[in-house]
């Protein structure tokens, strides 16, 4: 007598699928794209472009400064850095760099370092240096443009008088979409 | 998943069934060959001796017969077209399989049968994955016609079978399909609206499913990413701005509102408690972000999420 043997792997071949399915079930990704970084990075360049400096300060590169933020700072230089701004091509640079620059056009100081706005509102004293921030009360503290968080989009607020002070003219584009 | 059988039950079913073999197989010469030579790998003589059976006035009536001519083909199959959409053996195995189900004394043999119409099921459903993510354009019927062939056969072998989880495969299939094609142009919207839909039809099955959400809710939220990164030196600063709210906002009142459903149900799954941080982050919620970020610290240190995945 003989016998007809079904293969043990029947019972396994759904069992194969469900364990394939199982180790990509959520197989869709989501991007590690900081999305607020590339909204920051975009407004720096938007204020960089549509503010004016004295003549003086139209020589030589556009100098945006980073402090705080390495995603901020990375977008920049991939997105950024070098396109031009009137004359000047733009120029990124990082925190520890800042101490050889003599002109800092924009300075942002993320939220991570806002114990350090003080020393640098005092180190940029006088000169034309945009101080752009990102947490509440920082226009009172010296800062020149906050960004503000509404609805998980990001806007802005000018402090008009400091900007006056550091003879920055802010363009009719930001002043038109600057929160009251 | 699936239903199946263990191992006593099929100890015993093979017991029964040598025992019935015994009184079945005598008087059925071409039959016995048949099952001789397959046991032996000759499927070709088996298959010759096989068909002879079946033509034979005195085999024909045999469920046994009809079981072995089937069996053939479904070895056959195995061996050589596994994977074949349009295999003819697998055709073959399953009509034989299903005739010697109709025979009179289709009783004594029906545990076998139906074991071997389970297999021939479960490769129509595997099938059935398999074509999802190559379909052409959105024609889904490939997948679908086998799926419907697969949900057609378990009826017969196991009656009563729950089918939703097998449902909510083929949609997740389907959609993780689209998904890709999304995914290398998403300028067409059609692959991502295609995608969606299979998810919300997984949700309409079962709304408990944390999969479907977290689907979904990636797909709303790559969507927004999409839209930032589009953002560079040319974009004028009012479109900067209604992107920026137009992609916050599919964010807050779409992926956000999916991800934190699929959170409820998976609250330690890693990918979901990093999916819903991420979400958290790009809209500007820092104490959501911090409290997610220590919930995957805590998973990895408990081991239940693995720390290269989502540092």
């Amino acid at each position: 007598m003989f016998s007809l043997r079904h293969m043990p792997i029947f019972r396994f071949v759904l069992f194969v699928w469900a364990l394939l399915f199982a180790m990509s079930s959520s197989a869709q990704s989501i991007p590690d794209d900081n999305t607020m970084a590339m909204i920051r990075a975009n407004y720096l360049y938007q204020f960089a472009s549509n503010s004016n400096w004295p003549s003086e300060w139209k020589k030589g590169t556009f100098n945006t400064a980073i402090v705080g933020n390495p995603e901020v700072f990375e977008i920049m230089v991939s997105k950024y850095a070098g396109k031009p701004i009137g004359s000047q091509a733009l120029n990124v640079i990082g925190a520890t760099e800042m101490a050889v620059t003599s002109q800092v056009h924009v300075l942002f100081i993320d939220r991570s370092k806002k114990a350090e706005l003080a020393n640098f509102v005092k180190e940029f004293k006088g000169k034309s240096t945009l101080i752009v921030t990102n947490w509440e009360g920082a226009l009172a503290q010296g800062g020149h443009v906050n960004f503000l968080s509404i609805d998980g989009s990001i806007r802005f607020e000018l402090n008009k008088t400091a900007m006056t002070e550091a003879v920055i003219t802010p363009g009719i584009k930001i002043l038109q979409w600057a929160i009251e | 998943m699936g239903n199946r059988i263990n191992w006593q039950t099929y100890i015993g079913v093979v017991l029964l069934w040598f025992i019935q073999l015994g009184m079945a197989a005598q008087g059925m010469p071409l039959t016995n060959e048949a099952a001789k030579l397959c046991q032996q790998k000759s499927y070709a003589a088996a298959l010759k001796k096989a068909d002879e059976a079946i033509h034979s006035d005195a085999e024909s009536r045999d469920a046994y017969t009809w079981y072995v001519h089937g069996f053939v083909h479904k070895e056959i199959y195995k061996e050589e077209e596994l994977g074949n959409r349009q295999s003819t053996h697998r055709l073959q195995a399953e009509e034989s399989l299903l005739h010697a189900m109709k025979a009179d004394n289709a009783a004594r043999h029906e545990e076998m049968i139906k074991l071997a119409l389970k297999y021939l099921a479960s490769t129509y459903y595997n099938d059935a994955l398999q074509s999802s993510q190559v379909i052409s354009g959105n024609d889904e019927s490939v997948p679908r016609k086998l799926y419907a062939d697969f949900e057609r056969l378990m009826n017969v072998a196991v009656p009563g079978t729950d089918f939703l989880s097998y449902q909510k495969e083929l949609e997740k299939s389907l959609g993780q399909h689209y998904f890709a094609m999304w995914q290398r142009d998403t300028e067409v919207a059609k692959w991502r609206e295609l995608a969606t839909k299979r998810y919300e039809s997984i949700i309409a099955m079962d709304n408990t499913d944390s999969d479907a959400y977290y689907n979904l809710a990636v797909i709303d939220y790559n969507r927004a990413v999409f839209m930032y990164r589009k953002l560079g030196p040319d974009t004028d600063m009012f479109d900067a701005i209604t992107l920026q709210e137009e992609a916050s906002a599919l964010i807050r009142t779409r992926a956000l509102v999916n991800m934190e459903k699929a959170y409820a149900l998976a609250p330690e799954k890693g990918e979901v408690v990093r999916g819903i941080m991420m979400m958290h982050r790009a809209l500007d919620h820092e104490k959501d972000v911090a409290y997610f970020k220590a919930e995957i610290e805590r998973l990895i240190s408990e081991g239940k999420i693995k720390a290269d995945q989502h540092k």
